[in-house]
């Protein structure tokens, strides 16, 4: 039942007829109490305004946990199986743990688009995507650690005390739909470091992402308090009227206030997110069919829950691919490739045909990667059939908003290792990022222990190459 | 040859007046384009942000060299590190960072600094450098917040009726000058309520209520407030407001394999204040009070505040640069909450540069960061009789033996004798466990004396090896940079506070002196910064408006005369903060009512200058104990260990554990801080998800119920539960407009039984704002 239908046989109506909510309204009184407490109740957006225009309204970020390999998936290496088992001077890196020679990878090629990229034969969903993708191949990072290297990619910095990406954007563009939280985080499980993660830290604690467990798809197991389990609709409805009477006396008397207004105008936001936030996280009102094409894996359902919140106006939605940090393929590389590429084929692929059918592949920025990339070389500590982290050079791509397709940018060095052409670093991600939604990431600040802190820190340039 | 005319003289100081036209010609035609397009947007006086202290726009910005020092030497282009940078040839030293410039343009710099490097003269740049020197240590104190705070005369007013007290006078001089009045004073209700919430985050109960109100004596107002102070309930309040500044949880880092119990720390603070220590007291004890002859063992708990500093995961399969970093980051961590929390300054920021608008240098900034690298965060026993020199090394013992565990586990193939070695070292383990008196005895988090030094250990690993007793200086990192280092820096405290040079701190890591120092030379900072606190917590808004920023930066107090005699007779009465809350809460300014006035309102929107009392919001922790405590549940058991956030929690909620990864929803939708970082103040925010809380938790419906059942007695009548619950919650009886309402919610739904509604009912009072707010 739509919430709406009860606006008008609440309480309100049902104890006094000569207490209608309008009457209530005009009993407040001329001024500014009467003024603030109407736009208190109609809801008005209050997204603040883009430095300039911009080219998308909205991120969908896939977060391949754990660090994707990508010499088998966007950069093909084919030094690697010349000199296989080698150790060239190139390779002498320094990552986390031991490796020996390089180890070739075992994946084929094939190019795809107007432009003829490179695709691994691992992705052939995907591949077919690859017009509207840009491949970035020389992204670097500063530390080969997970917590550091997460914390890089979200919150641009390696100390756990900073804003994270999805809280910076929500911060300075708001929200486009108040019946939802602005910056969801979609995990099966729990990625490690967890809530630094998605930390507001010093801005408000509304910018904070509101993580979301989809292991189990019941809306009310996702979103806390957000279904009643003891009354009906109509009997809340009337609970609400009361309070809502009751405090809209208490603020005439004491009005204006503007916090007292704000308790009342999210009253009734809360009141209509019981059934908009719970039709928003229902993937049973999507079509069998559609399901199908995303498929049934968990990561499947996130993507398809990120294309739900973009539709209803999320701005940042955030899908980690699993719990802990599955991609982190110290061991049994070859063999994981395969199975976690099987996994995140079909949804990537549904993902952006689905929202480029819907029409909003361009005002969506989809960005997919990991916290770094791995070695060419062979790890040695579990096994001797891995790949340890490196941070020197790996890939990452962009879709939609702004972005121009179809198109590579930077190399890395011939074994795949290190980026050396038109490096990208995570912090000039960050400001691309933020260009593509009308920031001037230099702008973008916020006032905190005696400095303005950007996201950016004092770094970060716009890639200008690769926008539309 | 023109590389001849280049030659360095022995100083190392080129001779500058030797430039060769030709040399000039190629540098202006071929080098500068190249330097102008590849460079200068980091490198220039035109850099938004200088990058590495470096500037190549001039002749002399280019032979100063950056921070890691000199980057050409003439006629050298493989000793140049400039070359070096263009090459690649050191992965932490690319330049451009974008990707490698063309091997044309690598070419003719290296022409170029065969050549000797010819630039032509150009005087701006030199002058520039030079202004980017030191920081001006004497213009510096005369800064508001660097005098020594002093009693101040009173202002003339023209009102001589209103004023009680000396806050008064400051207040009402302001009020009169901007063409405002005080309010009316509030009622007797009002002030109850306000009173108590304020000093015990909790309600007054209907029978202090009536107890106050029938009090006709002159002192009545003042003996609600000795009471008040003497409650218990008045240290749960006012050491929660401490535990946010000192980033306080029950569970600092997931992988720690500590047994000490934090809440020892949370305790000690509610005491402290309980007690009144005095502040210069309690500030020294948190910092070392290990180093103070009059305090003992038990007195251990206080040096939480430094031992609950969050400690970051050091991979010992990171090169040894890369856990200097992280150690680094550690030492910022402490200096940042440390200078912040005690003196109102933002020195964290010294790290890379000289702070950009206060008075500390990076010079100060490692003085101080060598008190934090000479101190260790470890466990301590805090009973009696134990040996603790052993105790300390047996838990350090063990820490290391699990690491050799760890290590070993990580080794694929598993090496054959993996699973005994474990075994063996389990079995050193268990020895020392056993062998060690009160080894599972009660113990806190804590600090002692103790430096690190990380070393590599072989060619993949690296060790941490402590100095417990020893301390030691450290070395500026130039741009915060571990591997690249300057000169070793003395402990002591900012020089800004001393006339003379600062003198260096000798007593071990030089906790005390630190601590001394800070409530001593340090005193007009941080006796300003602590009267803004309390002031903040009592009227919503500080004298200053960034608690934890009093420097340049930070908002420049809206009353100095009023802050510095507050300041100043706190010092005065012993830095007793009991003496303080009843300076303020006794002032004519504080007992206002808090009602609107639209022609004051159109003078002063926010209430600057007290024309009236603020209204403000309960943080989460007193609305939640209020809930409690009105629906009859609230347990009022003082201290000991914390127990999740649960529907069985009846406790206060600063007994509730907080761990720095999960804090429980309710706390974490109603503002509580982020236990990783000190913080200055909550940010209020107005949420849908905080409703439907309100609407939809357990919780509250439990509180409705139990409140439901409190008021039910045998059968009230309905008018008596709703006047009982409207003097419960809002020390009032409902008007009789509001009785009606609430006759007639009751009989609104016949499908529902009479209980249930009353519950419901009850659950919109709890959740109103009458009862969220304080007037």
């Amino acid at each position: 039942m739509n919430s709406g239908s009860f606006q008008s046989d609440g309480l309100l109506s049902s104890l006094n007829d000569a207490i209608s909510r309008r009457a209530l309204i005009r009993s407040l009184g001329g001024g500014l109490g009467a003024v603030g407490l109407l736009s208190a109740l109609r809801g008005e957006a209050l997204a603040d305004q883009p430095h300039f225009p911009p080219r998308a309204k909205r991120v969908i970020h896939l977060f391949m946990n754990g660090g994707p390999y990508q010499c088998d998936l966007f950069d093909p290496k084919p030094a690697l199986r010349k000199y296989a088992g080698q150790r060239p001077r190139a390779v002498q890196l320094r990552t986390e743990r031991e490796t020996a020679g390089l180890m070739p990878s075992p994946v084929d090629f094939e190019r795809y688009g107007q432009n003829g990229v490179a695709v691994s034969d691992l992705l052939p969903r995907i591949a077919s995507c690859i017009d509207d993708m840009c491949v970035i191949r020389s992204i670097h990072s500063d530390n080969p650690n997970h917590a550091p290297a997460l914390l890089m990619v979200n919150n641009g910095t390696i100390t756990p005390t900073a804003p994270s990406m999805g809280s910076w954007l929500s911060y300075g563009l708001g929200t486009e739909n108040e019946n939802l939280p602005s910056y969801v985080v979609l995990c099966p499980g729990r990625p490690v470091r967890f809530n630094i993660l998605w930390s507001s830290a010093f801005l408000p604690g509304k910018h904070q992402g509101t993580y979301i467990n989809h292991s189990d798809l019941a809306p009310q197991k996702m979103i806390p308090y957000l279904q009643n389990s003891a009354l009906s609709q109509v009997a809340q409805r009337r609970q609400l009227d009361l309070m809502q009477l009751l405090n809209a006396k208490h603020l005439e008397a004491r009005g204006p206030d503007r916090l007292l207004e704000a308790r009342l105008k999210t009253m009734e936001t809360a009141f209509r997110m019981q059934s908009d936030a719970s039709e928003a996280f229902d993937l049973n009102l999507e079509p069998e069919e559609t399901r199908e094409t995303y498929g049934r894996s968990h990561f499947s359902n996130g993507c398809l829950l990120a294309r739900r919140l973009a539709e209803r106006g999320v701005r940042f939605t955030q899908v980690y691919y699993g719990n802990g940090q599955p991609w982190d393929t110290h061991r049994q590389h070859n063999k994981s490739m395969r199975r976690l590429c099987a996994d995140i084929d079909r949804p990537i692929a549904a993902l952006l045909t689905d929202l480029k059918a819907r029409g909003l592949l361009g005002e969506t920025l989809v960005i997919w990667g990991g916290e770094f990339g791995r070695t060419p070389t062979t790890d040695l500590s579990e096994g001797g059939n891995g790949r340890d982290h490196s941070h020197y050079g790996f890939t990452m791509w962009m879709a939609g908003g702004g972005i121009q397709g179809g198109i590579t940018h930077g190399e890395t060095d011939e074994f795949g290792f290190r980026a050396v052409r038109d490096k990208v670093h995570i912090h000039d991600l960050h400001a691309t990022i933020l260009h593509l939604l009308g920031i001037d990431h230099e702008r973008l600040t916020y006032r905190h222990a005696g400095r303005d802190f950007r996201l950016t820190d004092v770094y970060g340039k716009v890639v200008r190459k690769i926008l539309a | 040859m023109v590389a001849l005319t280049f030659t360095l003289s022995l100083l190392g100081v080129p001779n500058v007046t030797l430039t060769d036209a030709r040399g000039v010609e190629f540098f202006e035609t071929r080098i500068r384009p190249v330097l102008h397009a590849r460079c200068y947007e980091c490198h220039s006086s035109e850099a938004k942000d200088l990058h590495g202290g470096l500037r190549l726009d001039s002749r002399a910005g280019l032979l100063a060299g950056g921070d890691t020092g000199s980057v050409i030497v003439p006629g050298s282009p493989e000793k140049s590190l400039l070359i070096r940078a263009v090459r690649f040839e050191d992965p932490d030293l690319e330049m451009p960072p974008s990707g490698k410039i063309p091997e044309r343009e690598i070419a003719l710099l290296v022409q170029w600094v065969k050549m000797g490097a010819p630039y032509p003269e150009n005087g701006a740049g030199a002058a520039r450098r030079a202004e980017r020197a030191r920081v001006d240590l004497a213009t510096a104190r005369s800064f508001w917040s660097f005098p020594m705070p002093q009693r101040r005369p009173l202002p003339k007013v023209r009102d001589t009726a209103w004023a009680r007290g000396r806050v008064d006078g400051f207040v009402l001089a302001q009020l009169e000058k901007q063409g405002l009045s005080p309010s009316p004073p509030a009622d007797r209700r009002t002030l109850i309520r306000r009173a108590t919430f304020d000093l015990t985050g909790l309600p007054p109960t209907p029978s202090e209520v009536a107890q106050f109100l029938a009090d006709e004596s002159l002192q009545a107002y003042e003996n609600l407030i000795e009471r008040l102070l003497r409650s218990t309930a008045y240290g749960e309040r006012w050491g929660r407001f401490w535990l946010d500044l000192a980033r306080y949880c029950d569970a600092p880092a997931p992988w720690s394999v500590s047994e000490a119990k934090p809440y020892l720390y949370r305790d000690w603070v509610v005491q402290a204040f309980n007690d009144d220590m005095p502040y210069d007291e309690f500030v020294k004890r948190q910092l070392a009070t290990d180093h103070m002859e009059e305090t003992g063992r038990e007195d251990l708990p206080a040096l939480g505040f430094l031992g609950l500093s969050p400690v970051y995961w050091k991979e010992l399969r990171l090169s040894p640069e890369v856990i200097k970093t992280i150690i680094a980051e550690e030492w910022e961590e402490r200096i940042d909450t440390v200078s912040r929390t005690f003196l109102g300054l933002t020195a964290a920021c010294a790290r890379c540069h000289d702070h950009k608008f206060d008075p500390i240098t990076t010079q100060d900034y490692y003085a101080l960061a060598g008190v934090f690298a000479s101190t260790q965060v470890v466990d301590r026993p805090v009973i009696a009789g134990v040996d603790e020199h052993n105790w300390i090394k047996a838990h350090a013992d063990v820490v290391a033996l699990k690491e050799e565990i760890n290590l070993i586990k990580a080794v694929r193939p598993p090496p054959a004798d993996a699973q005994k070695r474990i075994k063996e070292i389990n079995g050193k383990i268990e020895h020392i466990r056993e062998s060690t008196p009160h080894f599972h005895g009660l113990s806190t988090k804590a600090v002692i004396d103790s430096s690190v030094d990380v070393l590599p250990d072989g060619p993949n690993l690296t060790k941490l090896v402590y100095k417990p007793g020893v301390a030691s200086d450290i070395a500026v990192q130039i741009r915060g940079n571990p591997s690249s280092l300057g000169r070793v820096m003395p402990r002591r405290f900012f020089a800004v506070f001393s006339q003379a040079e600062p003198v260096t701190f000798k007593n071990g890591s030089g906790r005390l002196e630190l601590a001394e120092a800070i409530v001593g030379a340090g005193a007009p900072l941080s006796s300003r910064v602590i009267v803004n606190r309390v002031w903040l917590h009592h009227f919503g808004r500080g004298l200053v408006e960034t608690p934890s920023n009093f420097g340049v930066q930070g908002e420049r107090p809206s009353h100095p005369e009023l802050l510095d005699d507050l300041a100043a007779s706190f010092m005065t009465n012993g830095w007793s903060i009991k003496s303080l809350h009843r300076r303020l809460m006794l002032s004519a300014t504080y007992r206002q009512a808090s009602a609107p006035d639209a022609d004051k309102h159109a003078i002063d929107p926010d209430n600057r200058w007290w024309w009236r009392m603020n209204r403000r919001r309960l943080e989460v922790e007193a609305w939640r104990d209020a809930m409690l405590e009105v629906s009859g549940e609230l347990q009022r058991q003082v201290g000991g260990p914390p127990t999740d956030l649960d529907d069985t929690h009846r406790r206060r909620t600063i007994y509730g554990t907080i761990a720095r990864r999960d804090i429980h929803d309710m706390l974490r939708l109603h503002d509580f801080p982020e236990p990783t970082a000190h913080s200055p103040g909550r940010d209020l925010t107005t949420t849908p998800l905080q409703q439907l809380f309100v609407f939809n938790s357990s919780f509250m419906r439990q509180r409705a119920a139990a409140l439901a059942a409190r008021l039910h007695g045998d059968d009230a009548p309905f008018e008596e539960l709703v006047e009982n619950a409207y003097q419960l919650l809002y020390v009032r009886s409902p008007s009789p407009e509001e009785q009606q309402l609430a006759a007639q919610f009751l009989q609104s739904d016949a499908t529902q039984t009479r209980d249930e509604l009353r519950v419901q009912y009850l659950q919109v009072l709890l959740g109103n704002n009458e009862f969220f707010f304080i007037d």
